[in-house]
């Protein structure tokens, strides 16, 4: 039980990463409501989040030093931790984009329709 | 990189755990209100909004976990949390932690008493830098396996010169002399050490005064009069005195100037001396109380300790490759003095075993023994966890199924088990303290300063703590993995949580019969040996013990020569043996057992013996005396006769050998008449006039050794013990022969006063009592701990069966036979260990001999006594263990026992 859940988290940490960079790269420093906020928005609500496992991401990626943190005044004056991507963020977000492109090419590949040549070779 | 930065970051977070901790908080509000706020302008009312942000949140308490766990260096981390609460467990339950406690103390503290004394006697490392790189190099026949290793001067300047595996090679020998501070007064019996120039800076010491020895210094021999003093003889003599160097000291009455001052902590290169003074090696002949010897150019006077440092990257067996090539050259370029003589290089550890075989190998059994011990308590440990595994199975479950990880609980189990072990190891260093006190006991009498030290120092605590560790891992990691293995649905589920797993007691089964046997083993051993040295002690010495005083005079230390010291003992004799409660007065060179002034070996060539390949004389050990000593020290002549004063320098020479030798040489022959020569095969004709009892010479448990006995007139020596027989009090002697000795020569240094009782006593009694007294200890802990281990079985095992038992008594069944089942299941046991153990006490027995030559007892025989003696120990022992759990089962009221659960 303990290990099924732990696969999940990873596949969606994976995921969750790409997503934070690209939202920090368009939107430049934000707080983690906004973070998730954003993300929601632009999935439409498709996209489910459990928006407290965003934190132990972000911490990761602090650690990482892919974003940095830093504690601002938010619209309303409340005190809130801002992230803002680094340039080893740039890199990385860079990298996974083109990563993520070539892994969603070939799955699109595989789920389009099937190749005349190849389906003779069957059995 | 990234891995690195993470580490980092994770590092740095250890330090700033409570602002991290609420910046968490803060962001988690903050982020919390944000998302309500949202809400309700989305048209929620505010608590309807806050429980949805609290929603779409998801759990804070687990997010906040994992955070954690990545957020800080996480095994420190998380072990501070475990320890904190393991500490909790264990105030849970301080039956059972204080049982664990306790037995682990007892295992753990075994152990470092033994090891306190494998580290006095053989394993602390020489006092200098990197010790590891120092070895001894020396000159062995093939038929010379033991002893020392040592050198002839020339063969050390060969090999220091030739030789390129050393970063240096240094030579020293030890050297007794007069020592006084200023030219009146009387010169004190000190030793110290002649070192070759390079000694200091090849061990790399700093003189912590002064300097050390110039190169120059080691080039003509007797020139250079300079001195080093000893830390504590510096601080004892001297008071500290920084302004020493320069100050002139007398050695032997020869004027010395001091230069240094030794460090502190650095005694020398021997491991038991500690050394007064250091000498330029080129002082040894002037320094030598046999002047016949010329040490610094004679190849086979072989008594140079030679330590080379290994440069960096070598190894021991190019080394010696290189050392066999060297003594080849040797052989060949000097056939007469270096004819089958090799040169051997041993590691310090290897070298101190060689030197003492039987102390190595008392100290390999009796490790092997507290090695023993800790398994009984280890056993136990794990048994009482293994009992408390269903009690805290439900707990697991839980902490598993709420998402704790299997190796975080197992990691969490661990840790306890660590704790236990820590805390036992804690207490195990005042068991090791108590064994410290107890070898302090047998310090050796000897006037200079030579001593085993037996020390609870940090090498100790090391030792306790990594025994401890190893033991948490021994009886806590099986236990730990078990339980985390464990069906959590059935174990939730179950109305009693101990009911699935009969297997596991099983397992403590075995343990405790493992522990019941391992236990009878070590008070078997624990029997022989006390029993045995018992028995030794009943026949004693062979030599008498009681009302004899002896002193020791060294006249060479003041400059006298042979025949002035001759005159002064013939003279100190005669006037002693006038002094009123004197009924009898010997000179000998050595007396048996003595430390400093023990017998030293005579080169003889019996003859008509075919020797072995490669030996050309044997050297049994020997003493020269007068013609009281039989006499006095109760050593009955067996055949022929003893000395007389006709055997004087210029009368044939003659000899008493013991029955060990002539057995040895003249097997089922009379040995008076038969002749040997002495020092070599070129060396003068001795005859065989009187053949003595074969007594004991260094040691209680030596086996029987040749002794020869040569008349002191004929073979003079620079140094004598005066032996006198008392009819009254032997210590009453004392001041009056010191007036007698005073009224010969007032200048005469007196050494080693002493009654034979005392000597004996320190030297034989006491360590034969520590020895037979510690291993007794060892094995009156592992019955005790056995007996804790088996009644912990019985006990749970009943009150497991608790409802069982009750059924049967309401069916009919009387207390007698309950008693009687669950004695038996006890019984089962221990009688199953006890046989087991007995069989492999048989065999220890044997294993026994290899410790102590010709067994505990020196009659080769096994003790057959001790048998019978501990089985009936063990199995009382045992029978109690299981009696009380077996009374308190048949005490239960069947309808309470029903109701119960």
């Amino acid at each position: 039980m303990d290990n099924r859940r732990a696969e999940k988290t990873d596949v969606l940490q994976g995921t969750l990463i790409l997503l934070v960079l690209r939202t920090l790269e368009a939107l430049g420093p934000l707080h983690g409501y906004g973070i998730a906020r954003r993300i929601e928005q632009i999935s439409q609500d498709l996209l489910h989040l459990n928006q407290g496992t965003l934190y132990p991401a972000l911490l990761r990626m602090e650690q990482e030093q892919w974003i940095t943190g830093k504690w601002g005044a938010s619209e309303k004056h409340r005190k809130a931790k801002f992230y803002s991507l680094t340039a080893a963020g740039r890199k990385q977000l860079a990298k996974e984009t083109g990563d993520w492109q070539r892994i969603s090419s070939t799955i699109e590949r595989f789920l389009g329709p099937i190749p005349e040549g190849l389906r003779e070779e069957l059995p | 990189v990234s891995r690195r930065s993470v580490l980092a970051a994770r590092i740095r977070a250890l330090f700033l755990r409570n602002r991290l901790e609420r910046e968490l908080d803060d962001e988690i509000r903050f982020h919390l209100e944000m998302q309500a706020d949202d809400n309700i302008r989305a048209g929620m009312d505010p608590r309807q909004a806050n429980q949805a942000a609290a929603r779409s949140f998801g759990g804070v308490a687990t997010m906040k976990e994992t955070y954690r766990e990545r957020q800080a260096f996480h095994p420190i981390d998380t072990v501070a949390q475990d320890v904190r609460y393991g500490w909790r467990m264990m105030r849970k339950s301080p039956g059972f932690s204080t049982i664990a406690v306790l037995s682990l103390a007892i295992g753990i503290g075994a152990n470092t008493a033994v090891f306190s004394a494998a580290d006095a006697q053989l394993l602390r490392p020489l006092p200098v830098p990197r010790p590891g790189d120092v070895l001894t190099v020396g000159s062995t026949s093939p038929l010379e396996r033991f002893g020392n290793l040592r050198a002839s001067y020339p063969d050390y300047v060969d090999v220091r010169d030739r030789s390129t595996s050393f970063e240096g090679l240094v030579a020293f020998t030890n050297a007794v002399v007069g020592f006084a501070s200023d030219p009146d007064s009387v010169p004190k019996l000190k030793i110290g050490t002649l070192v070759s120039a390079n000694f200091f800076p090849v061990m790399g010491v700093e003189p912590e005064v002064g300097r050390a020895f110039r190169p120059e210094e080691d080039h003509v021999p007797g020139r250079d009069t300079v001195l080093m003093l000893g830390h504590d003889f510096w601080e004892q003599q001297f008071g500290g005195d920084r302004s020493i160097v320069g100050r002139t000291v007398r050695l032997n009455g020869i004027a010395f100037t001091v230069v240094g001052v030794a460090p502190a902590g650095f005694t020398g290169l021997d491991q038991f001396t500690r050394y007064d003074f250091y000498a330029p090696l080129m002082m040894w002949p002037r320094l030598m109380t046999d002047p016949g010897i010329r040490p610094l150019d004679t190849r086979d006077f072989r008594n140079l300790d030679v330590r080379g440092r290994l440069k960096p990257g070598v190894t021991l067996s190019q080394t010696q490759t290189e050392l066999s090539v060297i003594a080849t050259d040797l052989e060949r370029a000097y056939p007469n003095t270096n004819r089958n003589r090799r040169l051997a290089v041993r590691t310090e550890l290897q070298n101190r075993i060689a030197q003492n075989p039987p102390t190595a190998a008392l100290l390999a059994m009796l490790t092997l023994l507290a090695g023993a011990v800790l398994f009984v308590a280890c056993a136990n440990v794990a048994g009482l966890l293994t009992s408390r595994a269903p009690v805290r199975a439900r707990e697991i479950a839980v902490r598993l199924a709420i998402g704790a990880g299997r190796r975080r609980v197992i990691r969490q189990l661990i840790t306890e088990s660590t704790l236990i072990a820590v805390i036992g190891g804690v207490l195990g260093l005042g068991v090791g303290y108590a064994g410290v006190t107890l070898f302090r006991q047998t310090q050796l009498p000897a006037d200079l300063p030579i001593t085993v030290s037996y020390e609870l120092d940090r090498r100790a605590m090391v030792v306790s703590l990594l025994v401890a560790l190893a033991s948490a891992v021994l009886f806590g990691l099986a236990p730990a993995i078990r339980s985390t293995r464990a069906d959590l649905t059935a174990v939730m589920k179950a109305t009693d949580p101990a009911s699935y797993g009969w297997r596991r007691r099983w397992g403590r089964a075995w343990l405790v019969g493992g522990q019941v046997a391992v236990s009878v083993v070590l008070l078997a051993v624990a029997t022989f040996t006390y029993r045995g040295f018992q028995q030794r002690l009943r026949s004693g010495p062979g030599y008498r013990t009681d009302h004899l005083l002896m002193m020791s005079f060294n006249p060479s230390l003041v400059r006298d020569t042979l025949p002035q010291a001759q005159q002064f003992f013939e003279q100190v004799a005669e006037r002693a043996r006038r002094v009123p409660g004197v009924t009898s007065v010997t000179l000998v060179s050595a007396v048996p057992m003595g430390v400093d002034y023990g017998f030293s070996p005579v080169t003889i060539v019996p003859e008509g013996f075919q020797f072995p390949a490669g030996t050309e004389s044997a050297a049994p050990l020997g003493a020269m005396a007068d013609e009281h000593y039989f006499d006095t020290l109760g050593l009955s002549m067996l055949k022929g006769r003893g000395f007389l004063v006709t055997d004087s320098a210029d009368a044939p020479k003659v000899a008493v050998v013991n029955q060990q030798l002539a057995q040895h040489y003249w097997p089922a022959q009379d040995p008076i008449g038969k002749r040997f020569r002495v020092n070599d095969s070129r060396g003068p004709w001795v005859e065989i006039v009187g053949l003595a009892k074969t007594s004991k010479y260094t040691f209680i448990m030596e086996p029987p050794q040749d002794f020869v006995y040569l008349p002191f007139r004929q073979r003079p020596q620079p140094r004598m013990i005066l032996l006198a027989e008392s009819a009254g009090d032997p210590s009453a002697l004392v001041p009056p022969l010191r007036e007698v000795v005073r009224g010969i020569d007032a200048n005469q240094p007196i050494s080693n006063v002493r009654t034979m009782e005392d000597l004996y006593r320190m030297r034989t009694v006491l360590i034969l009592n520590v020895v037979s007294g510690l291993i007794a200890a060892l094995g009156i802990m592992g019955l005790g701990l056995a007996i804790v281990g088996l009644y912990g079985l019985v006990a749970y095992a009943a009150s497991r069966r608790t409802k069982e038992i009750g059924i049967r008594m309401a069916i009919g069944a009387g207390r007698r036979d309950v008693l009687r089942m669950v004695l038996r299941q006890g019984l089962v046991l221990a009688l199953g260990g006890l046989g087991v153990g007995l069989l492999a006490s048989a065999g220890v027995a044997r294993a026994l001999d290899t410790v102590f030559p010709g067994g505990p007892g020196g009659d080769g025989r096994t003790d057959v006594v001790a048998f019978p003696l501990v089985a009936a120990t063990v199995l009382a022992a045992t029978l109690l263990a299981a009696y009380f759990p077996a009374r308190r089962a048949s005490r239960v009221n069947p309808t309470e026992a029903l109701r119960y659960e």
